[in-house]
């Protein structure tokens, strides 16, 4: 949809915003890297892989960064990730607010813990809201996963090992899905992810039970993962 | 515990040091540069400026029910503690009340400035202070909840072409109640209410009872609110009284501005048709003695107002300004260089500032 539309461009009208970024790239075109520290390093600490790399880039044309990552402190590209799995009809502001109010209401709920915990408790309170949300994640991600593998006329449930990008997705839908099906109508979304990351941490609530069962399917298929030919 | 040595700070070092010295004289074991351990609003001075004060819990439990903004609250409940930091404009209005001489008319304060810099905050420290000196409080938390969203309108029983609001009546005589009740049993009324043919209040009655009165028959609610405002204008400033009276208004724009609420007909209401912004539109009139009035804009709450209005003549309109006027304006600035620095201190002494980067 996207090329047909460059096409056209050439012929009829000028788009006032050329979609550059989903156009098939050249491959001759490297990433951008996005975060200061990558460049404040100075010209003795780097590999010699890692010089030629610089001098690479500094011949090369670069692809042009996407709208959803900046060279700021709080970037994170797990959280950005999440975020546009959360949106919905391309509302992106909504669902960075969420996500805002989200981090912020684990962190209330955590401060608030500390502050009424006495002193032996309080260094095992985790506080900061970002460690939760990648640990909480972490917890979720499933090891195994099941491909189904045609064999002889049926179809078997096979134990596969997954990629780490297929498993940080399963562990993002598995939490969202959870969140807008099984909790009560009434709530804010924010409010019904901050409980389930927080139970997640806690290595407890419905997303930690789906990975379990999950792992329990795998197991009981053991006998056919040698059905798996890669 | 934050030692005062490894505190760096963002600006030049010589007011901190001037600071710490300051500190180091007046409390026997500085604490930190961020907090003070003066928690009687009337010993705050220009030293404690910049500083945050613990507002004891059992003062906010009784003086504000529902004074505080929403997103104060939380934090209250988040950080198990009130902390309200001491500025320049509530040490302006609270000097003034020390020093005022309460037989001449009531002095009106009004706190203005941009959104978000403090106005209600230093109104509940105005009020904090009135409330540790003894004084009668009466505290309106918003006006603008009087003139929009109302559930029910009924019909005043007193005047016909006025309407009556019970449930925010209600809940303002609740709060009354609660902030002021070692004077209901002192002060007497001086005159005779009528509420119905065979309901009547009789003169001399105790305030407490008014009250009472008001809250369990809701119909007449808004009427006794009334009373109760007229009564205290009258009593306030006599001899005989020993009380003096604070009459605090968040969002004092909002009793001249325009208001949501329609009749059945779905005509706007004026809110001079409403009993309980007649009322106060009385009592903000300055022909009593004995007290003060402090009130403040808000354009967050307001109707029909733009956006970027501020200032007291956009908000509170030409019929506004004309009932205040004179009175006294306070501006509250946002935060300097020193308040903001302690800002910092204390988020991060509160853990709330989680992020690695933010030590810096």
């Amino acid at each position: 949809w996207y090329a047909i539309a460059l096409q056209t461009s050439l012929l009829s009208f000028v788009c006032r915003v050329f979609l550059v970024r989903w156009s098939r790239y050249n491959p001759y075109y490297l990433e951008p890297e996005v975060s200061k520290e990558a460049y404040s390093r100075p010209e003795t600490e780097l590999s010699a892989e890692e010089k030629e790399q610089r001098e690479l880039k500094a011949l090369r044309p670069i692809k042009a960064a996407t709208s959803g990552v900046s060279s700021s402190v709080f970037d994170d590209p797990v959280i950005s990730k999440f975020i546009n799995m959360m949106m919905e009809h391309g509302n992106k502001v909504l669902a960075r607010e969420i996500m805002t109010q989200t981090l912020e209401n684990i962190k209330k709920k955590q401060v608030e813990k500390y502050h009424k915990a006495s002193e032996g408790e309080r260094e095992a309170i985790e506080c900061n809201p970002y460690t939760i949300f990648h640990q909480a994640l972490e917890n979720c991600k499933p090891v195994v996963g099941l491909a189904s593998i045609q064999k002889g006329g049926k179809y078997y449930q096979v134990p596969i090992p997954l990629t780490d990008n297929r498993r940080r997705f399963l562990a993002m839908k598995w939490m969202i899905t959870e969140c807008r099906d099984n909790k009560h109508r009434r709530t804010h979304m924010y409010e019904k992810l901050s409980q389930e990351l927080l139970a997640a941490f806690g290595k407890e609530g419905n997303v930690m039970k789906k990975k379990y069962e999950l792992h329990k399917m795998a197991e009981a298929n053991r006998a056919y993962a040698h059905y798996r030919w890669w | 515990m934050l030692q005062v040595t490894h505190v760096r700070s963002l600006h030049s070092g010589g007011r901190r040091q001037q600071q710490e010295a300051v500190a180091v004289d007046s409390e026997p074991e500085p604490f930190s540069v961020f907090r003070t351990q003066e928690s009687d609003p009337a010993c705050h001075s220009e030293t404690h400026i910049g500083q945050y004060y613990t507002l004891p819990s059992a003062h906010i439990r009784t003086l504000f029910p529902s004074g505080l903004p929403w997103r104060y609250q939380q934090q209250v409940k988040t950080f198990n503690e009130a902390c309200i930091m001491v500025r320049q404009p509530s040490l302006e209005v609270i000097s003034y009340l020390k020093k005022t001489d309460y037989s001449k008319p009531a002095l009106r304060y009004l706190f203005y400035g941009q959104k978000g810099t403090g106005k209600t905050i230093s109104l509940c420290h105005a009020v904090h202070f009135c409330y540790t000196q003894g004084w009668l409080v009466l505290h309106i938390p918003d006006a603008h909840q009087w003139v929009k969203n109302c559930k029910e309108l009924l019909p005043s029983s007193y005047n016909a072409s006025r309407f009556d609001q019970p449930l925010q009546a209600t809940t303002w005589l609740r709060n009354f109640r609660l902030t002021n009740e070692r004077f209901l049993s002192k002060i007497k009324t001086k005159h005779r209410y009528m509420w119905t043919k065979r309901e009547f209040t009789e003169e001399g009655s105790l305030l407490g009872e008014l009250v009472d009165q008001g809250i369990s028959r809701v119909k007449s609610s808004s009427d006794v609110v009334g009373a109760v405002m007229k009564e205290l204008r009258l009593q306030s400033g006599q001899p005989g009284s020993d009380f003096h009276l604070a009459v605090a208004v968040d969002g004092v724009n909002g009793l001249w501005g325009r208001s949501t609420i329609k009749k059945e007909d779905r005509s706007a209401v004026d809110p001079e048709e409403l009993t309980l912004i007649y009322n106060l539109r009385k009592l903000m009139r300055n022909d009593w003695t004995g007290g003060a009035i402090i009130a403040t804009l808000s354009q967050t709450g307001s109707l029909y107002t733009p956006k970027s209005a501020y200032l007291p003549q956009e908000l509170l309109g030409e019929r506004g300004f004309d009932s205040m006027d004179p009175f006294i304006p306070v501006s509250v600035p946002n935060y300097s260089e020193k308040e903001f620095e302690s800002c910092y201190l204390y988020y991060m002494d509160r853990h709330w500032l989680q992020h690695p980067q933010s030590e810096r």
